[in-house]
C-alpha cells in the first residue's frame, strides 16, 4: 500500500460511521428512485413492493408525452440559467469595480451592497409583487429573473477575489498598453474562473431549487418552473394514487442539478471545503 | 540629449512626503542603479517613471518626449516587476506577445520578435508552458523576455533579483550585465542591495530620507560618499566612523586627533574643512590593518572575528569603547577577546562634518 493510500485510511470506527451516515442520506433517494420504477397500482397495494421486481419506466413515459413537467424543466433552465449568466457579469463587473476602481463612496458603497445580506426575502417579497404586478411583469421570464439578479453576496465574493489577484497583474497589462476593459476581460477574468465556477453553480442551484417567489410571480401553468408544477401536481391523495409517477417527477426533476453536480463536483466540493476552512 | 531627465519631482500619500524634489538626467543606454533602504521612495520614483503613479508635481522626459502625461503603455517603458508579474493563464508565448498584440504589431513580427527574444534568453524551449510549470530563474527570464520583445527606450528592473536563491542570483546578475550590452535602451534597476548596484550599474543614485543623497560611478561612491548616510550604507561592512577634532599642527594636509590623543595624519585638504573642528573620521575596513599589540596606531579587544576565507574581517572595541573595523590575513590567528594592535591608514580616510558632509583625499580615485 502507497504512503498517500496508508495515510489517507479512515480509522474503523470512523470509517463505519461515515458508511452509515452515507446510507441515511442515500437511502431516500435509493426509495425514491425505487418507487419511481413501479406501477401506481402496484404501490396502492402496498409501497413495500417497491423493493422487489418487476421494475417499469411507465412513469417517466408518462412525463414526457402527457404532462407539462417538460415544460416546466425548460421553464426553470431558462430562468436558471438566465439568472446564472446575469448574476455572474453583474457580480463580476461589480466586484472588479469594488476590486480595482477607484471612485467617490466606493467603501460606503461597499458596505451599502453588503447590507443587502442582512435583508431577508420576506421582508420584501410583498412590496416587490406590488411593483412587479404595478409593472405587469408577472407570468414572464423577465419577472422570474430580475429578483435574482440582486446577490450583494455574488459581488461581495467577486470582489474578495478579484482583492486577491496581484496587482501587479493589472499594472503589467497597463504597461503592457491594455485599456481597462482589456485587462478586465484578458487577464482578470479569466483568472477569476474559478471563483465564476462557484458562484455559478450556487446561484444555478438555488435559482433552480427556488420555490416561492417562482409561486407568487408564475400564476399560470405556462409559465411555472418545476418546483412550482411539480408542487401543484400533488393533489389530495396524490400520494397514494400517484406515487410512482410523483416520485418520477421528483427523479425527472433533479436530473439537471445531477448533471451540474457531475460537471462542476470539483468546484462545488472546493467551495464547501473553502468554506469549512475559512 | 539625455535619454531620461526628471525634474523637481515631488509626491506625497496624504500628509508623507516620499519624494522631495528629485532631479536626475540619464544618458542613452546608461545603466543606473536606485541604492537605498526601504522606504527611502527608490520603488515610487520608478513607478512615477513608468507612469503607475502619478507625481504630484514635476515632469519626467524621455528621449525628448515629456511622459509624465501618458498612459504607462505609451510612455515607451518596459518594467520588470519584483515578483515579475506574468500572466498565469497565458503561456509564456502570450505572455510575450501580449503587449505587441495591444500594440497592433503585426503577428508575424510578434512571432519574429519573441523567438529572436526566446533565443537570447535560452528560453526557447519554455515557450508554451505557463508561468506556474516554471522554476523561479525561468520566470525572471520570461519577465525580461516580456520586457525586451517590446524594444522598450528604458528597462525598469523592481528589484529584479531579490526572488532568487544566493547562486542563480550571482548567475543571474553576471547575465543581465551581459544582456544589457545588447539591447538599445537605457536601464534603470532599483536595489537595495548594493553589490547588485556596484556590479551591475554605470552610475549609482543613492536615495534615502525622500531624496537622491549622491549621484556618481560606484567607485566615486564607495571612495568619495557625498554624506555620512552614503558612506554608511555603501560597502560592507559599512565604514567605521570615530569622533575626531582637527589638530593645528599639520600644513596642507588635515590631522586630526582621536579621544585618546592618537594623531591620524589625513590626505584631505585642510582648507576643504569649512571652520569646523569637530568631525567623524571615517575608515573603511581596508584602511584599518592588524599589528601586534603596541606597534599599531592603537590599540584594541577583539569583539567578533569573521573568517571569510582570503580575508578576515575583526570587529574590535577600542579602550575608549568605539568600535572599529579591521582586516586580517586570511589565516589570522585571532580569537574574540584577544588584545590586538590596530595601523590605520589615514591617507585613505573620510572626514565628515556635524551636517553630515563627507570630506575626502584628492588622489583616492
Amino acid at each position: 500500500m502507497s504512503a498517500a493510500a496508508t495515510r489517507n485510511r479512515l480509522p474503523l470506527p470512523a470509517l463505519i460511521g461515515v458508511v452509515i451516515g452515507a446510507a441515511i442520506m442515500v437511502a431516500p433517494l435509493l426509495w425514491t428512485l425505487l418507487l419511481s420504477l413501479k406501477s401506481n397500482s402496484e404501490l396502492m397495494r402496498d409501497s413495500a413492493a417497491a423493493l422487489s421486481p418487476p421494475y417499469t419506466l411507465g412513469n417517466y413515459r408518462d412525463i414526457l408525452a402527457g404532462s407539462d413537467v417538460p415544460l416546466w424543466l425548460l421553464n426553470s433552465l431558462i430562468v436558471s440559467l438566465g439568472t446564472t449568466a446575469a448574476v455572474l457579469l453583474l457580480c463580476s463587473l461589480a466586484g472588479y469595480g469594488f476590486a480595482r476602481l477607484d471612485f467617490p463612496c466606493r467603501r460606503s458603497l461597499f458596505i451599502f451592497v453588503l447590507l443587502g445580506l442582512a435583508i431577508p426575502e420576506q421582508a420584501v417579497i410583498l412590496p416587490r409583487h406590488q411593483l412587479f404586478a404595478s409593472m405587469g411583469w408577472h407570468n414572464s421570464y423577465g419577472g422570474l429573473i430580475l429578483p435574482g439578479l440582486a446577490a450583494p453576496f455574488g459581488v461581495f465574493f467577486m470582489t474578495q477575489y478579484f482583492r486577491a489577484i496581484p496587482k501587479d497583474l493589472d499594472e503589467a497589462a497597463m504597461l503592457d498598453g491594455a485599456s481597462r476593459f482589456r485587462i478586465f476581460w484578458k487577464v482578470l477574468l479569466p483568472l477569476s474562473l474559478p471563483a465564476q465556477a462557484t458562484l455559478g453553480v450556487f446561484t444555478f442551484l438555488g435559482s433552480w431549487n427556488d420555490y416561492w417567489w417562482p409561486l407568487i410571480s408564475a400564476t399560470t401553468s405556462d409559465k411555472y418552473t418545476l418546483t412550482v408544477g411539480l408542487a401543484s401536481s400533488q393533489m389530495n391523495y396524490a400520494q397514494t394514487s400517484g406515487l410512482g409517477f410523483l416520485m418520477a417527477q421528483a427523479v425527472f426533476a433533479s436530473i439537471p442539478i445531477l448533471i451540474v453536480y457531475i460537471i462542476f463536483q470539483k468546484q462545488i466540493v472546493g467551495a464547501m471545503a473553502g468554506a469549512a476552512t475559512r | 540629449m539625455a535619454s531620461l531627465s526628471l525634474i523637481d519631482v515631488h509626491k506625497r500619500y496624504g500628509s508623507t512626503a516620499v519624494l522631495d524634489g528629485v532631479s536626475l538626467e540619464m544618458e542613452k543606454k546608461e545603466f543606473i542603479a536606485f541604492l537605498g533602504p526601504s522606504g527611502s521612495g527608490k520603488s515610487t520614483l520608478l513607478r512615477i517613471i513608468a507612469g503607475l503613479e502619478t507625481a504630484d508635481s514635476g515632469e519626467v522626459w524621455l528621449d525628448g518626449r515629456r511622459i509624465d502625461g501618458l498612459t504607462p503603455g505609451d510612455r515607451g517603458v518596459a518594467l520588470v516587476f519584483q515578483q515579475y508579474a506574468l500572466y498565469p493563464h497565458m503561456t509564456v508565448r502570450e505572455n510575450m506577445a501580449f503587449g505587441l498584440r495591444n500594440a497592433k504589431v503585426p503577428a508575424s513580427e510578434i512571432t519574429t520578435r519573441i523567438e529572436q527574444a526566446a533565443r537570447t534568453l535560452e528560453i526557447d524551449q519554455l515557450l508554451d508552458r505557463k508561468p506556474g510549470q516554471l522554476s523561479g530563474g525561468q520566470r525572471q527570464r520570461v519577465a525580461i523576455g516580456r520586457a525586451i520583445v517590446k524594444a522598450p527606450k528604458l528597462f525598469l528592473l523592481d528589484e529584479p533579483l531579490s526572488n532568487l536563491d544566493a547562486a542563480l542570483r550571482n548567475r543571474t546578475r553576471v547575465e543581465l550585465a551581459q544582456l544589457r550590452q545588447r539591447v538599445d535602451a537605457a536601464v534603470i534597476m532599483v536595489t537595495h542591495d548594493q553589490a547588485e548596484a556596484m556590479t551591475l550599474a554605470d552610475r549609482i543614485v543613492v536615495m534615502s530620507d525622500r531624496s537622491i543623497q549622491q549621484v556618481g560611478t560606484p567607485m566615486e561612491i564607495y571612495d568619495r560618499p557625498a554624506n555620512r548616510f552614503v558612506a554608511g550604507f555603501v560597502g560592507s561592512p559599512a565604514m567605521t566612523m570615530l569622533p575626531v577634532t582637527l589638530d593645528p599642527s599639520g600644513n596642507a594636509d588635515a590631522i586630526v586627533r582621536l579621544g585618546n590623543g592618537t594623531l591620524i595624519a589625513t590626505q584631505i585638504k585642510r582648507e576643504e574643512l569649512t571652520g569646523e573642528t569637530s568631525f567623524d573620521l571615517g575608515l573603511r575596513p581596508e584602511s584599518v590593518t592588524v599589528a601586534a599589540v603596541g606597534a599599531g596606531t592603537l590599540d584594541a579587544e577583539a569583539v567578533i572575528v569573521e573568517r571569510l576565507g582570503d580575508r578576515t574581517l575583526v570587529y574590535a572595541r577600542l579602550d575608549d569603547g568605539s568600535e572599529i573595523t579591521a582586516v586580517d590575513r586570511g589565516d589570522s590567528k585571532l580569537h574574540m577577546g584577544d588584545r590586538l594592535g590596530l595601523l590605520i591608514d589615514g591617507r585613505s580616510a573620510h572626514l565628515f562634518g556635524s551636517d553630515g558632509s563627507g570630506y575626502h583625499a584628492e588622489q583616492t580615485i
